[in-house]
């Protein structure tokens, strides 16, 4: 294969980013019908060069292709929507039906969820296990709060060890996921706003206390319910095709539900926290975007690098 | 004037299955037979083809085999189903009242003034 092919078919893979396991089906047969027609073309006169540079004309832009491949890959079934969605229901029948200070049910949750993420994890990473993720980040998010109740010197010195550790996991977890497409690492990140807006709410100077519990109780129809329409949006997310409509829809959907904790809980958050939330959702959707951005970036300056080595060499 | 393009996008589905219907074929050879078939009508990029063939195998009306070639090459062969046969054997006679209704307008004939 060529360079050019290759890099072609490169970029139709990056952009098109689809699940392995249709993956090396399709890039076969676009390399089986380029080689073919590449080979029509010389037959009938033309340079190999120019064969290829009319063939790759012919199949269309790079980003034409991969879009179409795309929106015809990523409609998940209603199976799928339903899967995607089981963590944010749970975690909404928690609140809901007022288990959530039962430690048996929260337990049943968190290791439901951990078994099923683990599964998925380890077999082949399909589109559903991504918001499952996102809940295994909890006990972590659970161990850093718990740092803060230690005395004060203590707490400052774990907190110094705690956090370069805890971002470092995160920062690996988004680049494993980013892997597959930055915006399974968004979907992954989405209860986060909505989880922090909730917790500083309810407690006071970001201490969890007996008159914290006192208001989750009150609020906790709504944190029900704020999952319960996170799991709708994620639904919704699985069952589209085009991708611009995905991103929309999750910007959108973090806006609504931070709105609305700060209309529910009105008094407890101020406009600055508000500004506060909707910065930490848009984080949320911009940073696995610039970092997908970023290792491609040098992921192709690699690609190149080594294509002007094994040109020199030659 | 409506494009070619667009015209080309509500028919593609009846188009691929009216063609495997008469043999299996792979993607280079459904490109080639359209061109051929519809002398030179039926232009598009290619490369966006296989996004079709693979909607309609998702949808079940087509079924996709890879076969080796005796030089060890491999293609991808597309065959329609029955699910396939049945709907395009709607499509065909949606189409064919289509095309009545606008040869009529476009074409009136005495019977009609």
């Amino acid at each position: 294969m060529t360079p050019e092919l290759i890099q072609y078919l490169e970029s139709i893979r990056d952009s098109a980013r689809l699940e392995r396991a249709d993956e090396t089906g399709i890039m076969s047969e676009l390399e089986a019908h380029i080689q073919d027609k590449v080979r029509e073309l010389t037959q009938s006169g033309l340079t190999e060069e120019e064969a290829l540079k009319t063939c790759l004309g012919e199949m269309g832009g790079t980003r034409l292709v991969a879009r179409q491949i795309y929106e015809a890959y990523s409609q998940g079934s209603w199976k799928q929507a339903l899967l995607t969605s089981i963590p944010h229901l749970l975690f909404g029948l928690l609140f809901l039906l007022n288990w959530w200070h039962y430690p048996g049910w929260v337990s049943i949750v968190l290791m439901l969820i951990l078994a099923t993420t683990i599964y998925g994890w380890w077999h082949g990473k399909p589109n559903w296990v991504f918001s499952w993720l996102g809940y295994t980040l909890l006990p972590v998010l659970a161990v850093g709060l718990s740092l803060l109740y230690l005395p004060k010197l203590w707490s400052l010195l774990a907190l110094l060890v705690y956090f370069p550790m805890a971002l470092w996991w995160l920062f690996r977890i988004i680049v494993q996921t980013n892997k597959r497409d930055w915006i399974f690492s968004s979907l992954m990140l989405l209860p986060l706003p909505i989880l922090t807006g909730w917790f500083l709410a309810v407690s006071e100077s970001g201490k969890f206390t007996h008159y914290s519990l006192q208001i989750v109780n009150y609020f906790a129809p709504w944190i029900g319910l704020s999952f319960i329409a996170l799991a709708l949006t994620i639904a919704a997310f699985i069952r589209l095709r085009q991708r611009w409509l995905r991103v929309a829809l999750l910007a959108t959907s973090g806006l609504m539900t931070v709105t609305l904790i700060v209309h529910y809980t009105i008094g407890k958050l101020n406009t600055f926290t508000f500004f506060g939330l909707i910065l930490v959702m848009w984080g949320v959707l911009l940073v696995p975007a610039l970092l997908e951005r970023y290792l491609k970036g040098g992921r192709r300056i690699a690609w190149r690098h080594r294509n002007i080595i094994a040109h020199k060499s030659k | 004037m409506v494009p070619r393009r667009d015209l080309m996008k509500g028919s593609s589905n009846s188009l691929l299955l009216s063609l495997l219907e008469q043999q299996p074929m792979y993607g280079y050879q459904i490109v080639k037979e359209l061109e051929a078939r519809s002398q030179g009508y039926f232009k598009f990029k290619e490369g966006t083809l296989y996004p079709a063939l693979h909607r309609l195998e998702k949808s079940g009306l087509i079924s996709g085999k890879w076969q080796k070639l005796p030089n060890g090459r491999q293609r991808r062969y597309y065959y329609i189903t029955a699910r396939g046969l049945s709907k395009l054997a709607l499509e065909k006679s949606q189409w064919q009242d289509f095309l009545t209704a606008v040869k009529l307008i476009l074409q009136p004939g005495p019977s009609s003034s």
